[in-house]
C-alpha cells in the first residue's frame, strides 16, 4: 500500500513482548493515519478503569497520513494517552523529524503499554527492536539525552522526556529536535514508564501512486503558499505575527492570569520588535517549507547564552502577558527552561500567573514562596518555571496543574483557577471569542484552541463556510464548533499543519490523497473521517464520566466582564454557555448528557 | 565555469523537503537515505545542507580518483558514475567529504537532475542554489561539519 509504513507495532514494557500488526487499507480510508489511527488503536486497546499514570495506560505514538512524504507542511506526529492532566483522552502534535524516520522504518503506528522496571530508551531500527537500557540519561535535558542517545545508538531521531517527565510533572512535554508535543501531559505518561526515550533509524522507502503528479502538486501548492502573505508574515515573525492586533484591534490577549485583556507593555514580546534583533534564522518542522519556527539567540545579559526554537504565540502569552512580564530574553530563557527540563509553556505559565494573583491578593505571600514571584517580576517567571521543571519548593505543588494547586491550597482559591477539564487554557480571552468559548468546553483533551481552531474565524470574521460571523454572539456557534472540530482533527490525522488551513481546505487534499494513495476520497468522506474519530474520543470520555457538567468554562469568565480594551464588558453568562452547549450536542448528535446516540454511531460504521 | 549546488546553511530551516523530493524524483519513492545530498543537524543552532560539489574541492579524496574500476568521470560538468561499470565497492562513498554518495546495487551520487535541480526547485529559504562556483564556496561547510 502506498503513503504508509504498513505495520502497527506493539510493545509491552513489562514483559518485554513485541508485536506487529498490518496496517489495512480499511483501516487508511476510516481513520487516514495520525490522529485518527492512534485515537482508533487506543480505544481498541485501553480499558476505561486504568487510571493515566497506571502501567496499563496505553501510549500511542503515530505519524500523519501525509508524514514523511513531500507534502509542503505535512510533516507532523502525535502522542496519544490518557493525560494525567485531565484524565480523558488527549493527542499532542509536534513537529520533529521522528514521525518521517519512523514511517520509513516501516511503521504507521506505535502501541505501548506496560511499565519497564528501569529506565529505558525504546530503539526501532527497521525491523530490529530492542529496549535498551536508559540509566545514563535519566536526568538529563531533552537537548543533551536527544544528542547522547543518537551518538550511542546510531539512530537518525529521538523523541524524549526531559526530568520533568521523570519526575511526573502532570504537563511533562516529549521533544524531538526542539519541537515539542506540549500539552496535556504526554511526556509524564512516558515517565510513568520508565521509558526516557523513543530512538528510530528507518531506511526503508515509502511510496506513492504517482511521483509525478505529487510533483506537480507540491509545485503548484509552494507557489500559492508563497504568494501568500500569511506566508510572508509567518516566515519573517513566527506564530506570534498578530499579537498586537489580538490586543489593540480585538482585545483578548489574557494577562495577569486572565484579569485583564490587552498586555499594556507587550512592546517588547511582539515579534516586529523581537524578530530582527535575536532571531538568527528562521527553523521549520519536518517537511515544512513555510519554516515558522524562530532560532532565537540572546548573545549578552543575564540570559545570555539561551537559545532555542521559538519563541510561539502561545509562550509570548504564557510566560509573558499572563504573568505581566514584559522583558523578551527573561521570557526567552523561562521558554529554554521549560523546554529542557519538559514541561508545557502554556500550563507553566498559566500556574505561574495564577501564584502571582494569589501572591496580589494576599493570600499566598512571598515568604510561603522562597521567591518574589509577582505580577511583573521577570526573573521570578524564569527561577519558577525551573522550580516546576525539577519539582523543587512550591514548583512541586504547581507541577500538578492548576486544578490541583487551588484544591490542595484550598480558601476559594480555585475562582481563579483557569482551566477546563483541568487544563490550563491557551491565549484567547474567549469572552470575546464566544465559538472559543464553546471550543474550550467541548474540547476532549480540556482547554484547548487546536481542537476547533475556530478562534480564527470569529475573529477575522469569515472562513470556509462561514461569512460575517460575529464573535460576540452566542448563536450558531454550536454548528461551527461541530464542523471545525471535524476540520481541524482531518489535519492531524493527515498530519500537515494547522497553519496551512489559510492557504488550503480539505477539498485542497483531494487531489493529494489521489497522487498519492490512488483513492477516490469526496470532501464529505474525509469530513467524516474527522467526525468518526471525535465520536470516538467522546465514547472514551464517556466511559471514564465526562458528562455535561465537565463541559464547562472558568468562573472567572462567566462572572467577570472583561475589564479593558476593544472588547470591553464581554463575558459569557451561564446562559449562554448552556445555549452553545445544547446547540453543539445538537450538531452531533449527542444526547444532553454527551452520550453519542446510537443513529449517529451507526451512521459512523461505529456501532 | 559552469553551474554546481551551491549550500548557504545560513538559510537552511531544516526542513529536509530537499532530501524528499531528491529521493522521490530519482527513485519514485521516498526515502531521505536515498537522497543524493543530506541536511546535517550538529545541534539547535545548525543545519547544514550537504550537496556534491561535482568535484570542485574534493582534491585527493575525490570519489573520482577513489574508483578501482573508472567508473566515474566527468561528463558535461558533473561528475557521473556509469552504472554499468560500478562493482558497488563502496570505496566512493568513503571518500566523499561530504557523505552524499549512496549505494545499493550501485553507487549513486547527484547528477543535477539534467540541469534543473529539484532540490533547488524547492528550497524554500534559498539554502541551496544552482550557481557559478569555486573552491571557496564550500570552505566554509567543510569546516563547518566533517563526517570522518
Ligand atoms: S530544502 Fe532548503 S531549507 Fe529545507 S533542509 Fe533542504 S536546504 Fe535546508
Ligand atoms: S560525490 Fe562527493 S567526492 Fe564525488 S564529486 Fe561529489 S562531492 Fe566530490
Ligand atoms: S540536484 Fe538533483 S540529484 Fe542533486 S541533490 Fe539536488 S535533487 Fe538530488
Amino acid at each position: 500500500m502506498h503513503a504508509v509504513g504498513g505495520k502497527i507495532l506493539y510493545v509491552d514494557l513489562t514483559t518485554g513482548e513485541m508485536r506487529t500488526e498490518e496496517t489495512t487499507p480499511d483501516l487508511v480510508k476510516e481513520y487516514l493515519g495520525g490522529d485518527g489511527l492512534a485515537v482508533k488503536l487506543f480505544t481498541d486497546n485501553m480499558d476505561p478503569s486504568v487510571q493515566p499514570l497506571d502501567a496499563s495506560n496505553v501510549l500511542v505514538f503515530a505519524p500523519g497520513l501525509f508524514t514523511g512524504l513531500p507534502v509542503p507542511t505535512g510533516g507532523k506526529c502525535l502522542f496519544l494517552s490518557r493525560s494525567p492532566l485531565t484524565g480523558t483522552i488527549a493527542e499532542s502534535v509536534m513537529g520533529g523529524n521522528i514521525g518521517a524516520e519512523f514511517k520509513m522504518a516501516g511503521y504507521d503506528a506505535l502501541v505501548i503499554t506496560g511499565r519497564s522496571e528501569f529506565p529505558c530508551v525504546l530503539r526501532v531500527w527497521d525491523d530490529v527492536i530492542d529496549i535498551k537500557g536508559g540509566s545514563p540519561y535519566w536526568g538529563m535535558v531533552t537537548r543533551d539525552a536527544q544528542e547522547a542517545i543518537r551518538r550511542d545508538l546510531r539512530v537518525s531521531s529521538v523523541a524524549c522526556i526531559g526530568p520533568a517527565g521523570e519526575k511526573l510533572v502532570r504537563y511533562a512535554t516529549i521533544d524531538c529536535e526542539d519541537r515539542q508535543c506540549g500539552r496535556a501531559g504526554l511526556g509524564t505518561v512516558m515517565g510513568s514508564k520508565n521509558l526516557k526515550a523513543i530512538a528510530v533509524r528507518g531506511t526503508k522507502d515509502l511510496t506513492i501512486a504517482d511521483p509525478e503528479e505529487l510533483i506537480r502538486l507540491d509545485l503548484e501548492l509552494q507557489n500559492t503558499m508563497e504568494n501568500s502573505g500569511a506566508f510572508m508574515d509567518d516566515t519573517k515573525y513566527g506564530t506570534g505575527e498578530f499579537l498586537n492586533w489580538v490586543n489593540e484591534e480585538r482585545g483578548v490577549f489574557p494577562t495577569r492570569n486572565w484579569q485583564e485583556s490587552v498586555f499594556e507593555d507587550r512592546k517588547e514580546i511582539d515579534p516586529y520588535y523581537w524578530a530582527p534583533r535575536y532571531t538568527l534564522r528562521s527553523k521549520g518542522c519536518f517537511g515544512c517549507t513555510k519554516a515558522c519556527g524562530k532560532l532565537f539567540v540572546v548573545q549578552e545579559g543575564k540570559y545570555s547564552g539561551t537559545k532555542l526554537d521559538g519563541i510561539e504565540y502561545e509562550t509570548l502569552y504564557s510566560l509573558g502577558g499572563e504573568c505581566s512580564n514584559p522583558d523578551i530574553e527573561a521570557l526567552a530563557r523561562a521558554n529554554e527552561v521549560c523546554d529542557l527540563l519538559g514541561i508545557d509553556t502554556i500550563s507553566a505559565g498559566v500556574c505561574i500567573g495564577f501564584t502571582m494573583e494569589l501572591v496580589e491578593r494576599g493570600i499566598l505571600s512571598t515568604d510561603d514562596l522562597g521567591m518574589e514571584c509577582r505580577f511583573g517580576n521577570p526573573d521570578a517567571v524564569v527561577e519558577m518555571s525551573e522550580m516546576i521543571g525539577r519539582r523543587e519548593g512550591f514548583g512541586k505543588l504547581l507541577g500538578e496543574g492548576v486544578m490541583r494547586a487551588a484544591s490542595e491550597i484550598g480558601n476559594d482559591v480555585e475562582r481563579y483557577a483557569m482551566h477546563v477539564k483541568g487544563m490550563e487554557p491557551p491565549a484567547y480571552d474567549v469572552r470575546g471569542i464566544k465559538g472559543m468559548g464553546l471550543g474550550f468546553m467541548t474540547s476532549p483533551r480540556g482547554a484547548c484552541h487546536l481542537r476547533s481552531g475556530v478562534y480564527a474565524l470569529n475573529l477575522v470574521g469569515k472562513f470556509w463556510r462561514w461569512d460575517n460571523v460575529d464573535r460576540f454572539a452566542a448563536e450558531g456557534k454550536g454548528e461551527q464548533v461541530k464542523a471545525m472540530e471535524d476540520f481541524m482533527t482531518v489535519y492531524d490525522s493527515l498530519g500537515v499543519c494547522k497553519f496551512s488551513r489559510g492557504f488550503f481546505l480539505i477539498e485542497g487534499y483531494i487531489p493529494f490523497i489521489r497522487a498519492i494513495l490512488d483513492e477516490e476520497m469526496s470532501e464529505e468522506e474525509i469530513l467524516q473521517v474527522g467526525e468518526r474519530v471525535n465520536n470516538l474520543k467522546q465514547l472514551f470520555n464517556y466511559s471514564v464520566g465526562v458528562r455535561r457538567e465537565d463541559f464547562y468554562l472558568p468562573r472567572r469568565l462567566t462572572e467577570e466582564p472583561i475589564k479593558d480594551g476593544v472588547a470591553k464588558g464581554a463575558i459569557i453568562t451561564e446562559k449562554e454557555m448552556h445555549r452553545m452547549l445544547d446547540d453543539y450536542l445538537d450538531a452531533r448528535g449527542w444526547d444532553n448528557d454527551g452520550k453519542p446516540g446510537e443513529s449517529k454511531l451507526r451512521e459512523l460504521r461505529l456501532a | 565555469m559552469v553551474a554546481v549546488l551551491v549550500s548557504y546553511p545560513e538559510n537552511c530551516t531544516g526542513c529536509r523537503f530537499c532530501e524528499m523530493i531528491c529521493s522521490l524524483y530519482h527513485e519514485g519513492a521516498v526515502n531521505t537515505k536515498k537522497a543524493r545530498l543530506r541536511v546535517q543537524k550538529p545541534d539547535i543552532m545548525n543545519d547544514i545542507p550537504l550537496v556534491c560539489t561535482q568535484c570542485i574541492t574534493c582534491g585527493d579524496r575525490c570519489c573520482i580518483d577513489s574508483c578501482p574500476e573508472d567508473a566515474i568521470s566527468v561528463v558535461d560538468g558533473v561528475v557521473t558514475i556509469d552504472g554499468g561499470l560500478c562493482t558497488a565497492c563502496g570505496n566512493c562513498k568513503k571518500a566523499c567529504p561530504y557523505g552524499v554518495i549512496w549505494i545499493d546495487k550501485t553507487a549513486h551520487k547527484c547528477d543535477l537532475c539534467g540541469g534543473d535541480p529539484m532540490c533547488v526547485k524547492f528550497c524554500p529559504s534559498g539554502a541551496l542554489r544552482f550557481e557559478e562556483a569555486d573552491k571557496d564556496s564550500y570552505a566554509s561547510l567543510l569546516t563547518a561539519w566533517r563526517d570522518d
